[in-house]
């Protein structure tokens, strides 16, 4: 089968986009690497202090013109974007996949659902007009107008490098707000190319603004005066002990969507069939580096031939998949982005063995489809006797690693998911509309799956999230990212 | 080796498109009397491989079973690709109609595969599948004519 073109060739020297201008960065350099191939692909810049401050200053001065813009001028802008990126569909797609390693429809799957984002934020006109009551009192009456507040600080993860600052950054600027973004340093060529876009597509300098880089830039968004409110996704310590607490302290609006630890319920009347192919996305997808992805697969009841051979169907088609480079359109699975993040999971498999779980899939000497170094590859891993208080069943591995455990029935299965600290994205596999509602009604999770695996909310839902999964009150994406965006005045109105 | 992803799924499909539009394509080149039907035929090929790319561009999704939608075999789906210079009008039609047949085959599994993991992508080759039927029909009475 076809390996695609690689759309990078050689090594992308990585600028920052600040005020319109694509600007070198004084700070130190550090390599992209794909992870699939080894190769240098792009150099990136860690921003200092001084840049970051001279995008906020942009966006800041870009601000007031922005905002006098029509809305329907603005989306005019965001409609032009989304054409922009749908003409370079594939490319970004291929760009994702050799940042990341992710396979192609995965990249392809992201692209879309990125795109989605900038399709409803088009909508903005609609989406942000406000209510109006008439004779609130005797020939008084009263509006809600929301209007936007100033710049935003994005700040986004490595697991998807071209969909997640689109969460936000579409909803922003359509609401007329402006914006500095920041990737992730691991994974910066997919937000370039989407800031080359936004050029094209003709926003005024210093509306959409990138600065690449870590801690400094994140920090220098924090404490900065005139930076209004943060985006954030990433780990559970860092959007909770820093993001929130931060912007608490600094009086920032907030987003912080965090880690996950996510259970997939299976009743034994379930489509096992339909179910098992879709365990496969859930816990193996992406290499397990998503948020939303399948942790701990908990199957209900005491028949003990179902999960035998349930669990069987399972080892069997996960012991299939074909892990290798992205771009080979066999591949099922990439590799994680980078050697650390697989030695990370390396230590998870191993405290699994050292806590008594049963490794009945062991993927820690990868097979890979080609000829490429084993750097960052792994295999799915599939454990068996897990405890929920085992370290591999209680926190985030963030790799492909099934954790499966039993519960006696359906009320039990409930109460272990919900024992967990984390509340992203649950859910069940049944037939049962019984059982469904009961899961639905009772768990603990901000995104609820009913014979879904991956529980990602399309564009005009909000992406959700309860417990350590989430700090802040409204969610990115649809209606509640344009209320995040904007204020409330509230007018109230009488003449004499 | 099997295809499992939508992406190896849907090069497939362009590669059987493609390969199925050049025997029409010499199939005109040979019969001038029935040109128009095989280059009709011909491009219509074409549309029907945008037609399914275009819904599986539309639908992608990262939170679906993109990787896992398919178990197709290439090989099951091999057809003749080059027809002997003397070759009459009656076999050679015989001969396309064995590769629609194969085609259609190949859109029906596809589609039947795709059904409950990929939105859209299934109809797309179900509509395909059905042109393909109607293909049929007219090759069938093109050779009734050529015999």
């Amino acid at each position: 089968m076809a390996i695609l073109e690689e759309p990078v060739k050689g090594i992308k020297e990585v600028k920052n986009y600040i005020n319109g201008e694509w600007v070198d960065s004084k700070g130190k350099i550090v390599d992209v690497v794909n992870p699939a191939t080894g190769k240098v692909i792009g150099k990136c810049p860690i921003s200092t202090k001084e840049e970051i401050d001279a995008a906020v200053a942009a966006a800041k001065a870009a601000y007031p013109e922005w905002r006098r813009t029509t809305p329907l001028a603005r989306s005019r802008y965001v409609f032009r974007f989304k054409q922009l990126l749908e003409e370079n569909f594939e490319e970004l797609s291929r760009i994702q996949t050799m940042e990341h390693g992710k396979c192609i429809d995965e990249s392809r799957g992201e692209t879309r659902r990125g795109i989605e984002n900038v399709e409803v934020a088009c909508g903005t006109p609609t989406l942000m007009q406000g209510y109006y009551s008439e004779d609130i009192a005797s020939s008084i009456d009263e509006w809600v107008i929301p209007t936007p507040l100033g710049v935003f600080g994005i700040i986004g993860p490595f697991n998807f490098p071209f969909m997640i600052p689109l969460w936000s950054a579409p909803y922003a600027v359509a609401t007329g707000n402006t914006v500095v973004i920041k990737p992730s340093s691991e994974v910066p060529l997919s937000q370039t190319s989407i800031a080359e876009l936004a050029e094209e597509a003709g926003f005024p300098p210093g509306v959409y603004n990138v600065v690449n880089g870590g801690r400094t830039v994140v920090n220098g968004m924090l404490e900065h005066k005139d930076i209004v409110g943060i985006t954030f996704v990433g780990s559970t310590p860092t959007g909770r002990d820093v993001i929130y607490k931060k912007c608490g302290e600094t009086g920032k609006r907030v987003i912080a969507q965090c880690g996950a630890k996510n259970f997939i319920v299976i009743m034994p009347d379930c489509n096992v069939q339909a179910t098992i192919a879709a365990m496969m996305t859930s816990f193996f997808g992406n290499a397990g580096q998503r948020c939303l992805s399948g942790a701990n697969l908990l199957i209900v009841g005491d028949d003990d031939k179902f999960y035998k051979d349930f669990l069987g169907q399972v080892v069997d088609m996960t012991s299939k998949i074909k892990v290798g480079y992205g771009l080979d359109e066999a591949v099922q699975m990439g590799p994680v982005r980078d050697k650390d993040k697989k030695a990370n999971i390396l230590q998870y498999i191993e405290s699994g063995i050292k806590e008594g779980a049963k490794l009945i899939l062991d993927g820690r000497k990868p097979k890979i489809l080609g000829d490429y170094p084993d750097t960052c590859f792994l295999n799915p891993t599939i454990f068996e006797n897990v405890s929920p208080k085992m370290k591999i069943g209680a926190e985030e591995i963030f790799g492909p690693v099934m954790s499966v455990m039993r519960a006696k029935n359906l009320e039990q299965a409930v109460e272990i998911c919900n024992a967990n600290p984390f509340g992203n994205g649950d859910a069940i596999f049944t037939q049962s509309g019984r059982d469904a509602r009961y899961f639905l009604y009772n768990v603990e999770s901000g995104n609820v799956g009913i014979n879904i695996g991956i529980v990602a909310p399309m564009a005009f839902f909000p992406f959700s999230g309860m417990k350590d999964s989430f700090y802040g009150v409204l969610h990115t994406q649809g209606k509640e990212a344009v209320r995040f965006f904007t204020e409330s005045k509230v007018v109230i109105q009488r003449w004499f | 080796m099997e295809i499992n992803t939508c992406s190896g799924a849907i090069s497939l499909t362009k590669e059987l498109e493609n390969e199925s539009a050049k025997v029409y394509q010499e199939l005109a080149q040979k019969f001038e009397k029935d040109k128009d039907l095989f280059l009709a035929f011909a491009k219509e090929n074409g549309k029907f491989y945008s037609q399914v790319e275009r819904a599986y561009y539309g639908v992608i999704t990262d939170a679906m079973e993109g990787c896992f939608a398919f178990h197709l075999n290439p090989e099951d789906y091999q057809f003749k690709k080059t027809l002997s210079n003397d070759i009459s009008l009656s076999n050679a039609v015989a001969e396309a109609l064995k590769m629609e047949e194969t085609m259609l085959r190949f859109c029906q599994i596809a589609a039947e595969q795709s059904k409950h993991l990929m939105a859209d992508v299934p109809r797309a080759f179900s509509l395909v599948a059905k042109k393909r039927n109607e293909r049929l029909a007219k090759l069938k009475a093109l050779l009734e004519q050529a015999k």
